[in-house]
């Protein structure tokens, strides 16, 4: 009995494959948490979404904003690395992409575009990229792309 | 005073910065210290340690201070630990003693704020010199330790443990690092994402992402409407404010200030559960707990101490243990590791100066925000009429400058903080927890060495329970907490029912 419970009590790991140990360890308690989380609460969860108390999107969603968000983003991201791969080494993907996607972005997100506003929107999307470059890149040499 | 000779006068200059960048955040409603923090980080590339930290800091005193504006003349908490200033202070405001009620919070604000720092001087050396002799088993089980005090104070315990533990495996992903005694082989992905993730998602990316980029898509879906707080932005003139409001709140200051810093202390809690103890605390003791919430000083004395005592709490278990106490200063850990310095027991030991330096930063920037805000609180509080529409694009830039320039230009960087901006945005959706899936994803990797170290040496699991006294307190301490969330939502439970 004392055996037993001493071979159960001791551990060797194999050098070669312990990069498996504690992941392994983790995903069981992911997955045990997981299961316990899905059954204590599945029929909750199921009575709030067929009673509608429980929706992915908010009850107002703007769609319209958050879709252009979703694109906006990896739209910006992807020609930032896109320019600075044509331009290298001068940090103008960042600045030849941030002044047009400040600028969308403020407009997208603007409700009244009027004159005023439209002014404050262009002189924000030219001048702040403008001047993070210009700190960032000439002042401190921060990476940009 | 020598103290203050280890900070040259661009460390005072960006402190300075640093709190009013800060308060601007957090007056502004759905800004948060984290994000201020989050979002100027690329400034501190290329500065030196000290000047990075001063500005850092002044952030975090200034974002969490900040936050009292908006909750007194808008009724919104600008960021979540000055909800319960909100109850008094919004009320004070309709009656026409906004400035009065912003006052009171900006010199209870500098109290907790001081209070804290004070504690942290005395009180993290002494934790990191226990901490020394920690070994792997203990080192783990302080771990352990502080995933079961974040999980059980989260809004639904199995999901606290739910996130916490996919931060963990979040952390995993990449190769056990040979530098940490592993053996460099690959795990948790698949061929072709090996370029990328050798050493795994990069942290700062990764809170970017959560905490920036997310709110960012989140308030993009509520339509980033800018509501007409210009109305009711008026700081008309009551009764004006005096100190002697302040007479017969000293107990109250000094207990709220010790409850936020203690808060601050445990790891992972945000500074709501500081606020709201320290203000039920106030009411329990209270001479008159019936005015609490009708406009009353004692509320925002015990709400804004409470609040700014989180900063130097939150700072010990950083400082001496390596184990952030909030998300600000889990995204100052990032600042940390980019600047080449391991926060832990040893930390304090080995960088006398740079310790000395962040707690004269902190006192130096507790004293500008309260300078600032208490002598330029009219022009301050026209900071919450800053349109979405010009702020929001700034912050996705700022938050793309900083994770493409934190590995000196890695591409990568960028679409990870993307894509965890869009996780942290679906995640929070269906029950996952930011804060517990952060602490999980900081210290997973630790907890593997750790663990596998543990056992590696001893060979026994037992090692656990009978290493030493101090693992036998480490067990009581998780024990304890486990005990106490049972307690709370035990009582908020019934709380529910009866209310129900």
């Amino acid at each position: 009995m004392q055996n037993w419970l001493s071979s159960l009590n001791s551990v060797t790991i194999d050098f070669t494959t312990s990069q498996w140990y504690f992941p392994r360890i983790v995903m069981a308690l992911l997955l045990v948490v997981g299961l316990i989380v899905v059954v204590s609460r599945f029929k909750l969860v199921v009575r709030n979404i067929s009673q509608g108390k429980w929706t992915f999107f908010e009850p107002n969603t703007d769609f319209f904003r958050l879709v252009a968000t979703l694109v906006l983003l990896p739209v910006y991201f992807f020609m930032m690395d896109f320019i600075g791969g044509l331009i290298p080494n001068m940090g103008m993907g960042f600045l030849l992409s941030s002044i047009p996607f400040m600028f969308l972005m403020s407009l997208i997100y603007c409700h009244t575009r009027d004159r005023r506003n439209l002014i404050i929107i262009t002189l924000n999307a030219a001048l702040t990229p403008l001047l993070v470059w210009f700190l960032l890149y000439n002042l401190f040499s921060v990476s940009l792309p | 005073m020598e103290f203050f000779d280890l900070l040259s006068p661009a460390a005072f200059a960006l402190a300075a910065a640093g709190s009013i960048i800060g308060i601007i955040f957090g007056a502004i409603p759905g800004m948060t210290a984290t994000m201020a923090v989050a979002v100027c980080l690329p400034l501190t590339y290329s500065l030196g340690l000290h000047e990075g930290l001063a500005l850092l800091l002044g952030l975090y005193v200034g974002g969490i201070s900040g936050g009292l504006v908006p909750a007194v003349l808008l009724n919104i908490p600008g960021t979540p630990s000055s909800i319960t200033t909100t109850f008094d202070g919004y009320p004070m405001a309709q009656r026409g003693e906004a400035e009065r009620a912003l006052k009171i919070c900006i010199v209870s604000s500098l109290f907790g704020g001081i209070f804290s720092a004070i504690i942290l001087f005395f009180f993290a050396p002494v934790l990191a010199n226990f901490a020394i002799k920690f070994s792997y088993v203990e080192k783990f089980l302080l771990i352990f330790f502080a995933m079961t005090v974040i999980a059980s104070l989260s809004k639904n315990v199995l999901m606290g443990v739910f996130s916490g533990l996919l931060g963990v495996f979040l952390s995993l992903i990449g190769t056990y690092d040979v530098s940490s005694g592993g053996n460099g082989e690959y795990r948790l992905m698949f061929d072709f994402m090996t370029p990328y993730l050798e050493s795994g998602f990069t942290l700062l990316p990764v809170l970017i992402g959560l905490f920036g980029v997310a709110t960012i898509i989140e308030q993009a879906e509520k339509g980033t409407r800018d509501e007409s707080y210009a109305k009711r932005l008026q700081l008309t003139k009551g009764e004006p404010f005096r100190f002697s409001v302040f007479k017969g709140q000293l107990s109250n200051l000094i207990r709220s200030s010790f409850i936020g810093t203690f808060i601050g202390l445990l790891p992972g809690i945000g500074g709501s559960a500081a606020s709201v103890l320290a203000y039920t605390q106030q009411k329990n003791l209270s001479k008159a707990p019936e005015k609490m919430g009708t406009g009353v000083p004692e509320g925002l004395v015990a709400s804004e101490s409470s609040n700014n005592g989180l900063t130097g709490g939150a700072l010990i278990p950083l400082l001496s243990l390596g184990i952030p106490g909030d998300s600000t200063t889990a995204v100052l850990i990032g600042a940390f590791t980019l600047q080449g310095l391991q926060v832990g027991p040893l930390f304090i030991g080995e960088n006398l100066d740079t310790w000395y330096s962040m707690v004269a930063a902190l006192l130096f920037s507790n004293v500008v925000m309260f300078l600032v805000m208490f002598f330029a609180i009219r022009h301050i509080s026209k900071v919450v009429l800053i349109p979405k529409f010009i702020l929001y694009p700034i912050i996705v830039m700022m938050c793309g400058v900083g994770a493409y320039a934190i590995n000196y230009g890695i591409m990568f960087d960028v679409w990870t903080l993307f894509i965890f901006g869009v996780a942290g945005w679906v995640l929070t959706k269906v029950g996952i927890e930011v804060a517990p899936l952060v602490i999980g994803f900081i210290l997973g990797s630790s907890a593997e060495v750790y663990f596998v170290k543990s056992l590696e040496s001893y060979g026994e699991f037992t090692i656990f329970f009978t290493k030493s006294p101090i693992a036998l307190f480490l067990w009581l301490l998780i024990a304890l907490s486990i005990f106490f969330s049972y307690l709370i939502h035990k009582k908020n439970k019934a709380r529910i029912s009866k209310e129900g």
